[in-house]
């Protein structure tokens, strides 16, 4: 199948009006997934800005309310309208919710109460709107007003437990990126798509209440399951699954200082042979092709010396050599892609997942991620860059007035 | 495989639930009533995505080969199976005990069919001929052996919905590369930002690009039937994991592509559990009362430095000139955690917590699955796990959806199901097979 090329169709979210008044990363990942598909996305942002935009890195080291990068990644294709809330929010909030059809909003139920901006009466007040409240613990319970961040979502969730090393000396380690509010996001995301399509059926909008720490609860792969069954807690163990019991590193260091992922499976004896072969190519196999080593029992019993053949056999190789003839051969192995690794992958130019964004005169064209999904029937809007702060206000007062 | 020695015994108890009114078929309701899909999905990922159509009522039905079980069926994670890895399996598994594939699996109906005898094929087509949507995750090339093509599809159904999953998409020179969670965790750079500067990469402990791929395909899945729901057009759907992943790295992506950042030589990359940006400092998972007991701890300004020195004591370091501001805490870290870690050690890990949180500090345990199924009383009054009934495993706790809706009614209706246990509805009273056939099918293996 050939990459789909956009086609005739309006991107889904065309036509939709969304506000979102959000104060971290996650609401504003959802703002962006709508925008991307089409919707008309105004994020209201106090008098200083989101505070977002205080968050480095900056581009080119130039620290402004317009040059944070983690603004820009999770703004684009939005308009930004001030909107001073201490001064009413219901009233300053009006003129945007007249019409719109999605409001995202992250503030947590004290701050709601302080600002008198109460949910349910937004609800009955706009019956077709749909308000996707995303907060770190829910909007009801014993912990919705307990502060939060990226790295204690993640303890309090689950998902912290199972990362780290295989010296449990070390604490666990918090896993790259602001995953704890990117799982939030997903959820709220398809909260949203099941409120639309609820909307369809009936034309009534709803209140979501979306926690991050839910979110995060719910999003441990074998974690629970190995709890509600099994009745054990899962172990951390160095950039592999958490198990209730310790296993064999899955991480192997290669010549170019890479690394790359590759799970013995010794029960597989299909995988197997295929690694002994490869081995046997490079003159690495030593006594892996003795007929011995077809037992599975065997290879059990010398899982030891098997695994430091094959750390021997990566640690002569560059990580890409082995990762695309590991592949070729039909393994699933991966390479540890460093982030700057990515821009040079023939993979992804080839599906031209990368995508340029005008940032303007100053900045000129900058690369960003592309879609997490495609479709034939219809394609994304293109990418604009995020906007200054205030720099659609005057506009939407026009059209407010218009 | 081998016929099990188990086998009589195994069909008896698919009858019996098959027979059960409690577990029988029945009309949904929710947004996606009078959706039915096709769905080949296996594995976490694929069935992870599919459940979000069933759990807002979508009738959707899995199609399974009795010769060649979902692995999350057969996994050792079962009652009584105790501390094993998942790759400690049993020679002969109860494909009807298996949790993972119960815990995926809710609210799906599930049918065999035997693609290998063109009987089954046929069958296949009939009820692709009758549902809307059609999903899969196999590896490149399968659905194509079969026939079963975008295009193909169309002819079955009016404005198919077509979702494919995999981790490196359906075009480019790697569409056929193998892949599962970890790998591509790997490929998309995520596990390369994980982990303590000057170590090799912590990474991640589950295959976190296995959940959130398929929460993706699933948000997929529900644009494209509110956009046919719209415009009455349907779609492909083409959903690569690896991508989804890069999109998740976060704002170090732009710091590479905009400011040239080289992240693999670099002494202070990754930030362990650091973070850049703001300078937050006491910003750390540190060591409590018990073993292998940890609280995450958050400081982002003045007001949080000092609440978390009045709660620890007013220690007389907390006093002392590098400590004495944001900035400084921040370029005095490594002290700085290990003293904020020598007075946390002591302490019980949720008195902790929920001091430090009165006082208005971010902070969390590190909660284990036990912690947070069985001492969480802001997860337990959310009412997101939840419990339901299944024949083999009896009673068994769920995952649901961390989402309150204030109108939308979610119906967990049934457990997963056991294998075929739905063949003789969804073939003779959906597709129309008269009982002779469905018992000749039955007979000869296709189904």
């Amino acid at each position: 199948m050939a990459a789909f090329h956009a086609a005739g169709s309006a991107a889904p979210y065309a036509g939709l009006k969304v506000v979102e008044l959000a104060e971290d990363v996650g609401g504003e990942f959802l703002g962006r997934m709508l925008a991307e598909m089409g919707a008309d996305v105004i994020k209201a942002e106090p008098p200083a800005g989101s505070p977002t935009r205080a968050l480095g890195p900056f581009a080119k080291h130039v620290e402004s309310p317009d040059t944070s990068l983690t603004f820009w990644l999770y703004n684009s294709n939005k308009r930004s309208v001030v909107v001073d809330l201490e001064k009413g929010a219901e009233a300053a909030l009006a003129p945007l919710l007249a019409g719109a059809d999605i409001f995202i909003v992250t503030l947590q139920p004290a701050r709601l109460k302080a600002l008198d901006l109460d949910l349910d009466r937004l609800s009955a007040r706009y019956p077709r709107l749909i308000i996707a409240s995303m907060t770190p613990y829910g909007l009801t319970g014993p912990w919705a007003d307990y502060r939060s961040s990226n790295l204690v979502a993640l303890a309090g969730g689950g998902p912290l437990n199972m990362c780290g090393y295989d010296d449990h000396s070390i604490p666990p380690i918090n896993p790259g990126g602001d995953q704890a509010y990117h799982a939030a996001t997903a959820f709220a995301h398809i909260g949203v798509l099941v409120a639309l399509l609820h909307r369809q059926q009936t034309g009534e909008g709803q209140l979501l209440d979306v926690s991050m720490h839910g979110a995060n609860a719910v999003n441990q792969e074998l974690g629970n399951p190995f709890w509600f069954y099994n009745g054990v807690n899962v172990q951390r163990q160095t950039c592999r699954h958490a198990q209730p019991v310790m296993t064999q590193s899955a991480m192997f260091a290669c010549a170019d200082g890479h690394y790359v992922y590759y799970t013995l499976i010794l029960g597989d004896t299909r995988a197997w042979n295929v690694l002994v072969e490869w081995m046997d190519e490079m003159g690495l196999a030593a006594m892996l092709t003795d007929p011995e080593y077809q037992d599975i029992k065997f290879r059990q019993d010398n899982f030891h010396q098997i695994q430091e053949l094959v750390e021997c056999f990566f640690l002569v190789q560059d990580g890409h050599d082995a990762y695309l003839e590991g592949q070729r051969r039909g393994l699933p192995i991966g390479i540890m892609n460093t982030p700057e690794d990515l821009l040079d992958d023939e993979h992804l130019q080839a599906r031209e997942f990368f995508v340029k964004v005008d940032m303007g005169p100053e900045q000129g064209e900058i690369l960003f991620p592309g879609d997490s999904y495609r479709f034939s029937a219809f394609g994304s809007v293109p990418r604009r860059r995020a906007p200054r702060l205030g720099e659609h206000t005057s506009e939407f007062l026009e059209d407010v007035a218009a | 495989m081998g016929q099990s020695p188990k086998a009589a015994e195994r069909a008896v108890a698919v009858a019996a639930a098959a027979a059960d009114p409690a577990r029988r078929p029945r009309s949904s309701f929710g947004p996606l009533a009078g959706v039915r899909v096709a769905d080949f999905c296996w594995m976490g990922v694929g069935a992870c995505a599919t459940r979000i159509l069933g759990d807002f009522g979508a009738e959707v039905i899995r199609i399974e080969d009795r010769n060649r079980l979902d692995m999350p069926r057969v996994l050792p994670i079962y009652k009584g199976a105790g501390a094993r890895n998942y790759g400690e399996g049993d020679p002969d598994p109860d494909p009807n005990a298996g949790g993972l594939f119960n815990n995926y699996n809710r609210n799906k109906l599930g049918v065999t069919i035997n693609m290998r005898d063109p009987r089954g094929r046929a069958l296949c087509e009939r009820l692709i001929a009758s549902s809307s949507v059609v999903t899969e995750n196999f590896a490149p090339g399968v659905m194509e052996r079969w026939g079963l093509t975008y295009d193909y599809i169309r002819t079955l159904t009016p404005n198919p919905i077509m979702a494919r999953m995999s981790g490196f998409g359906h075009s480019g020179p790697h569409a056929d590369f193998k892949s599962y969670g970890p790998v591509v965790q790997a490929v998309s750079g995520l596990s390369f930002i994980s982990g303590l500067p000057g170590r090799e990469p912590s990474g991640w402990g589950l295959s976190y690009m296995d959940n959130m791929a398929a929460f993706y395909n699933g948000a997929a899945l529900l644009m494209a039937i509110y956009h046919r729901n719209q415009t009455g057009e349907g779609t492909e759907i083409d959903v690569s994991a690896i991508e989804a992943g890069i999109n998740l790295l976060g704002p170090i992506l732009l710091d590479v592509t905009v400011n040239g950042r080289r992240t693999k030589d670099d002494p202070n990359y990754p930030l362990g559990n650091r973070v850049e940006y703001p300078n937050a400092a006491p910003h750390g998972v540190y060591p409590v009362r018990g073993e292998d007991r940890w609280i995450a701890i958050s400081v982002f300004d003045e007001a949080g430095w000092a609440a978390l020195v009045a709660e620890l004591g007013n220690p007389d370091w907390a006093g002392e000139a590098r400590f004495a501001t944001q900035a400084r805490r921040f370029e005095h870290q490594d002290a700085l955690d290990a003293l904020v870690g020598e007075a946390t050690a002591t302490r019980e890990r949720y008195d902790l917590m929920h001091r430090l949180q009165a006082r208005g500090v971010a902070a969390a345990v590190v909660q284990t699955p036990e912690d947070v199924n069985e001492h969480d009383p802001q997860l337990a009054q959310s009412g997101v796990f939840f419990d339901l009934d299944h024949p083999v495993i009896g009673r068994a706790r769920f995952e649901g959806t961390p989402i309150r809706f204030s109108k939308t009614t979610q119906d967990y209706w049934r457990s997963a199901p056991l294998l075929g246990e739905d063949n003789h509805y969804v073939f003779t009273e959906l597709l129309g097979l008269s009982e002779d056939e469905y018992q000749t099918y039955a007979a000869e293996g296709v189904i």
